[in-house]
């Protein structure tokens, strides 16, 4: 009798538990209602791109040497290099260059590895196309420059969040002209800079003690 | 207690007074009140849409439907002209038959239960003596319709989504009838508007809830498995069974699916309104509050007043239930068929014969307050 007693006990504070659970869940979800929608409005508002976003490639007609690394880098030799040999001048001529963006994943071996510079990322990634093989861009299509979004009137552009000052969640409610939390890289660079020439001076010094740096 | 307005008497006495025979008067006001609740009805469904696909994105921060009409208001409105004009496809080796008489099977007795809903004292199609019980007989039909259509599809996705749907609507009835006869028990009456009158003689102090705080549980876990509603909706899961019975259905057939889904989910909080918060009823009781400011109730603008108060404080009600359902869609995980069952038959049924029981004898030591 006892044993059952407990039992019923138990189920009943595990039934208890199990609303308490539901209720707990409940304030979290009607919380959820009064917070300020987190999604971007698409077409009429944009992230900005990071400043090594991986987007379509850009690429030189006049800086290109034809010397096809590109092609060997890519995972999937996809640029197609069309030159042929002159051979007055024993010199390449490029006469078209391409790549198929159906195809490419991105990955931005060919920009690391061009000796040259002449392919480079953009910020771009609304590549849609009704047929496939329009996004096989020849040296013309690829030597176009995307329009950044922050330039464009008709959309709203939003910082992405590693790009907020601190204590800001929302793009949307950022104070004109704040700076981002943290320092930019350039800045980190200097700073380095000058932390390691005062590490070196400090070692040079160590050698001979220094009335100057006793001073100090 | 005074009757109200009656609407039907002065409407039959209008067109009897134009000449016409009694019998002619009633046939003519009959289809009235239907269309009027149809009308409501569908109405009920597109608000529920939109108000389901505003809440979850604001549950999910993110805003929803914003484009079609003011705020999206529109949006149903234009999903179910999409459904409607699309193409009616009965797939090759569908028995073409059941496949179009299962959502037929399924909407029928949902809009049909809207027969005992009350609105008001008078503000129904019609006082059936056995109200409460119609709705719980006709909501056994719906099972049928959705097995029929899952086994018609010739598809194993529909057949297990359909053999899920009868399981559950079959074992969820019978903890939601004790529930319901608990209720009964205390009102000594299926009408619903007895139910609802004898709730409303103390304002919201008098309302069922206080006096069947387990029952009302009961009835509305049950009614949210009988609509299929997310913590109970093994029956479409779309991650197992791709839609479940609906798989096969497309354009006007999948849409009274739909329908059937969203009047069921709007029929069941206006039942938990009437058989637990008091209906019509205002929170303070109307008789106290207008001899308090030494109006009669019988005055006609009082009378006026109070109707349309008790519309709105019926829709508001079960509009509530309806935004807790939501919530609750996206707060709750979804139950395996074991467990499902488990809660069904281990839990709900035990839970809800005992306070049957504890009713029937609070009944019998206290007759005044559990009406005797």
């Amino acid at each position: 009798m006892l044993g059952f007693l407990e039992k019923v006990a138990d189920y009943t504070k595990e039934a208890v538990s199990a609303a308490k659970y539901l209720v707990d869940g409940l304030g979290v979800t009607f919380d959820h209602m009064r917070r300020r929608p987190v999604t971007v409005q698409y077409p009429y508002e944009k992230l900005i791109p990071s400043e090594r976003y991986r987007g379509r490639i850009h690429y030189e007609f006049d800086k290109c040497i034809a010397c096809e690394v590109c092609v060997r880098v890519c995972p999937i030799n996809l640029p197609v290099v069309d030159w042929v040999m002159n051979k007055e001048t024993k010199k390449k001529e490029l006469r078209n260059y391409s790549i198929d963006f159906g195809a490419c994943i991105f990955c931005g071996n060919c920009v690391e590895y061009c000796p040259t510079n002449c392919l480079s990322m953009t910020e771009e990634y609304e590549l849609a196309a009704f047929d496939r093989h329009s996004l096989n861009y020849d040296n013309v299509a690829l030597g176009r420059l995307p329009t950044s979004v922050t330039s464009d009137p008709s959309i709203r552009p939003l910082r992405e969040l590693a790009y907020l000052p601190e204590g800001i969640m929302d793009p949307h409610e950022l104070p004109a002209n704040k700076k981002r939390a943290g320092k930019l890289p350039s800045q980190i660079i200097e700073e380095l800079k000058k932390a390691n020439s005062q590490e070196e001076a400090n070692d040079s010094n160590d050698n001979v003690p220094n009335k100057l740096n006793s001073t100090n | 207690m005074n009757s109200g307005i009656d609407l039907e008497m002065s409407f039959t006495q209008g067109v009897q007074n134009l000449g016409l025979s009694h019998e002619l008067a009633h046939l003519l006001w009959i289809p009235l009140p239907m269309l009027l609740v149809l009308v409501s009805a569908v109405i009920g469904v597109l608000v529920t849409v939109w108000l389901e696909r505003k809440i979850s994105a604001a549950a999910q921060q993110r805003i929803g439907p914003e484009y079609a009409g003011a705020l999206g208001i529109l949006q149903p409105m234009a999903d179910g002209l999409k459904l409607l004009v699309k193409e009616d496809i009965i797939p090759a080796k569908a028995d073409s038959i059941l496949f179009t008489v299962g959502p037929i099977l399924v909407l029928v007795p949902v809009i049909l239960s809207w027969l005992i809903v009350p609105f008001g004292q008078n503000l129904l199609i019609s006082n059936v003596g056995i109200g409460i019980f119609l709705w719980i007989a006709l909501s056994s039909i719906q099972p049928i319709g959705l097995l029929m259509s899952g086994y018609s599809s010739n598809n194993k996705y529909s057949l297990l989504g359909g053999l899920r749907a009868a399981a559950q609507s079959i074992s969820y009835e019978i903890p939601l009838a004790l529930a319901v006869l608990a209720i009964v028990m205390m009102s000594n009456s299926l009408s619903t508007v007895d139910i609802v009158e004898q709730q409303n003689t103390a304002g919201f102090l008098s309302w069922n809830i206080w006096r069947q705080p387990v029952g009302f549980i009961i009835f509305w876990i049950c009614a949210l498995a009988e609509c299929e509603r997310l913590p109970f909706d093994l029956p479409e899961a779309e991650e197992e069974l791709v839609a479940g019975y609906q798989t096969e259905y497309a354009g006007m057939k999948f849409a009274l699916f739909y329908l059937a889904g969203y009047i069921n989910l709007v029929l069941s909080a206006l039942l938990v309104s009437v058989l637990y918060l008091g209906g019509w009823g205002f929170p303070i009781s109307i008789d106290w509050f207008s001899s308090l400011i030494g109006v009669s109730i019988d005055n006609p603008l009082v009378q006026i007043i109070a109707a349309s108060l008790g519309i709105v404080m019926t829709i508001l009600k079960a509009y509530l239930l309806v935004f807790l359902a939501i919530l609750l869609r996206w707060t709750t995980p979804r139950v395996r068929i074991d467990q499902l069952l488990d809660l069904g038959w281990k839990f709900l049924l035990p839970i809800s014969l005992v306070n049957l029981l504890v009713t029937a004898s609070l009944k019998l030591a206290f007759p005044m307050t559990f009406g005797g």
